[in-house]
């Protein structure tokens, strides 16, 4: 059976359906707690004059009966159009996302290579020498990447490498020794559940028949190893990478606001800050799109990753 | 008589656990010539699957080989480094195991699990290893070998999957093939069906078998041989007929006794009454001596292995560890207990 079979064009249809009918669910329940809190966008300290206030709200559609608003709002979204920032004269919500996802997923990326390139074979190393001082090394190192938080991982490496030793510059991504502390910050926990994720995944594929099958047929101990027990335990480390890359890529505003990145996550705490509604919903709806994306690209994955894997109907 | 294709002399396995050592093989011998199929009976944790595992040091974590050799073809297999084992392995040594369902990989059709074999101990093309693997197919009699190479283990039933291992254990002729219970997860049509499969196999191809098996029946139908085993040792070793004819031991009778009779239909089965030692402090002396119903006071002293065949006899015939079998046992040790 080849995969396409294992995956029918019917299954792919309806999964894409019930995305869009999530992401519907989505749409409505922000529109809806947006307009439930109270406050809107251009209350703040200093008093507006009602009659430009009532200006505001008439060029924002937000003098309009709320019905017609969500309408409004949804018939943009079909068009890609997540509307203008209330806050930022001139700036679209699609722009604002565009420009920190460009910071963003430049941190992000790197993180996520890191958590795969370092935290995958951090785990088969401890793997292969069960109970011996590299696995006890790495598994102390990943315990206290988990044990950890990010931010203080953040601030003492900022501390510590740009403030006391000078080898890295303490904010802004214009060189590329500035991106070590926030893509070390940002992956080290990630690393560190992969790496114990790939580690025990792999020890209990090891102690299956199969692999004693494969050792009884004289293939060399790192055959064994690579060809039958690697593949086999990359179901779960694959489970938890598609959450991973949607978290890393949509990134953290702990992070950002530490390193002072101008990113998605900083966007998104400020919007709310700013009861900037259109751009707290436009992110939002990103977020979840883009996470909903990666669960599927994981679901496809696994077709890849296991034959007895199949969507849709059986007969 | 030909020299044998393998001696295992006093092999000793034990495993460390976190409750202690599992002495799982405390000195079995086994002597095995080519074209013969032996086989190693016993219950669970009677030590058969991890002698004939420890030929090839196929153990699991915490397994260990403490004493012993195993002369294979002029070469101590207990002595090879782990890199020389795994030329033996698959190549002059065959495995097939008990469980099909999950002794092949399920991520790998099953041709590729076949041609694997072949191009690490063969100097052969990708091509040839393919059609060589078509060719194996068509031996076990998988039918339409020619696209079944290309399918998932989880598309073949349980019978099939065996034969893809018998295939695997096959593939680079080997002259001598393990089998550990082969057919215990097998339903009983398919059992007969792969103990016909082995037997014609040895018979076309030669080669010498283990047939590792709790079920005296298999061996009934399938060894030339048979030793008994119960608590790591051999309690008897025979011809087959001889030993369903004449057993000798306390315990290959009551394993007898406990046989179904298919003519006495609803009869109530006999068990061998007890339950097998515990292996991490085995009894020492005669371990079956706590279950036997003929115990004596001297079964706390191990017994050997008498019997015609341990004096000038190169093949052995029947031999029994019970000091029943010991013609110098003086009278008075004889009384029961």
């Amino acid at each position: 059976m080849n995969s396409a079979s294992r995956m029918p064009l019917a299954w792919l249809a309806q999964r894409v359906l019930m995305m869009l009918v999530t992401l519907l669910a989505v749409i409505t329940l922000t529109f809806a707690l947006m307009h439930a809190v109270p406050g809107g966008p251009f209350v703040s300290e200093k008093m507006l004059a009602p009659e430009i206030e009532a200006a505001l709200n008439a060029k924002f559609g937000l003098d309009q009966p709320v019905w017609r608003q969500y309408l409004s709002y949804l018939w943009g979204v079909v068009q890609f159009d997540l509307g203008p920032s209330f806050k930022y004269p001139g700036v679209s919500v699609n722009s604002m996302i565009a420009e920190g996802l460009a910071v963003t997923a430049q941190t992000g990326l790197l993180a996520i290579i890191c958590v795969v390139a370092l935290g995958v074979p951090m785990g088969i190393v401890a793997a292969l020498n069960r109970g011996r001082w590299p696995d006890t090394l790495a598994m102390f190192v990943a315990s206290l990447g988990i044990a950890v938080p990010s931010y203080v991982i953040a601030t003492v490496s900022l501390y510590v490498f740009a403030l006391r030793l000078g080898w890295t510059p303490a904010f802004g991504l214009d060189d590329w020794r500035g991106y070590i502390l926030p893509v070390f910050a940002l992956s080290g926990f990630w690393m560190s559940f992969v790496a114990r994720l790939t580690r025990s995944s792999l020890l209990e594929t090891m102690g299956q028949d199969y692999i004693m099958t494969a050792r009884a047929k004289g293939l060399p101990a790192h055959t064994v190893m690579l060809r039958h027990g690697l593949r086999n335990s990359m179901i779960p480390v694959v489970t938890v990478l598609g959450p991973v890359v949607a978290n890393l890529l949509t990134g953290s505003f702990v992070i950002e606001q530490i390193f002072a990145l101008p990113g998605i996550g900083r966007h998104f705490v400020l919007s709310i800050t700013n009861r900037d509604y259109t751009a707290i919903m436009g992110i939002t709806i990103f977020y979840a799109a883009f996470l909903m994306l990666m669960i599927l690209i994981v679901d496809l994955l696994y077709l890849w990753l296991d034959p007895r894997i199949s969507y849709g109907d059986r007969k | 008589m030909t020299a044998p294709l393998l001696s295992l002399r006093d092999l000793r396995t034990e495993y460390r656990t976190d409750r202690g050592t599992v002495q799982a093989v405390r000195g079995v011998d086994l002597t095995l010539y080519r074209g013969e199929i032996l086989g190693l009976v016993g219950e669970s944790g009677s030590g058969k699957s991890v002698t004939c595992m420890s030929i090839l040091k196929l153990l699991k974590r915490g397994g260990h080989i403490t004493s012993g050799s195993a002369d294979y073809d002029g070469t101590d297999l207990l002595r090879l480094s782990e890199g020389q084992l795994s030329r033996v392995r698959g190549d002059k040594i065959g495995v097939v195991f008990q469980d099909p369902m999950s002794a092949l990989n399920p991520t790998m059709t099953v041709g590729r699990q076949v041609e694997e074999v072949l191009l690490q101990h063969r100097k052969i093309s990708k091509k040839d290893a393919r059609a060589r693997a078509i060719e194996l197919f068509k031996l076990v009699r998988i039918p339409s070998a020619e696209t079944r190479i290309d399918n998932y283990p989880h598309e073949f039933s349980g019978g099939m999957r065996q034969r893809v291992m018998i295939a695997i254990a096959l593939a680079c002729d080997p002259d001598l093939l393990i089998a550990d219970e082969p057919t215990t997860a097998l339903d009983v049509t398919i059992q007969r069906q792969i103990l016909a499969l082995l037997k014609e196999l040895r018979d076309r191809l030669g080669m010498a078998i283990i047939l590792v098996t709790h079920d005296l029946g298999v061996i009934a139908e399938t060894a030339d041989r048979v030793m008994v085993l119960y608590g790591g040792q051999i309690m008897e070793e025979a011809r087959v007929a001889d030993l369903f004819e004449a057993p000798q031991h306390p315990y290959t009778r009551g394993l007898l006794a406990a046989i179904p009779d298919p003519r006495q239909s609803g009869g109530a089965l006999t068990p061998v009454p007890g339950s097998p030692p515990d292996m991490r402090n085995p009894p020492s002396g005669c371990p079956f001596a706590p279950r036997c119903p003929k115990a004596m006071a001297i079964c706390l002293t191990p017994p050997d292995l008498y019997g015609a065949g341990d004096a000038l006899h190169l093949r052995p015939a029947q031999r029994t560890r019970c000091w029943l079998a010991d013609p110098a046992v003086p009278a008075e040790l004889m009384e029961a207990t």
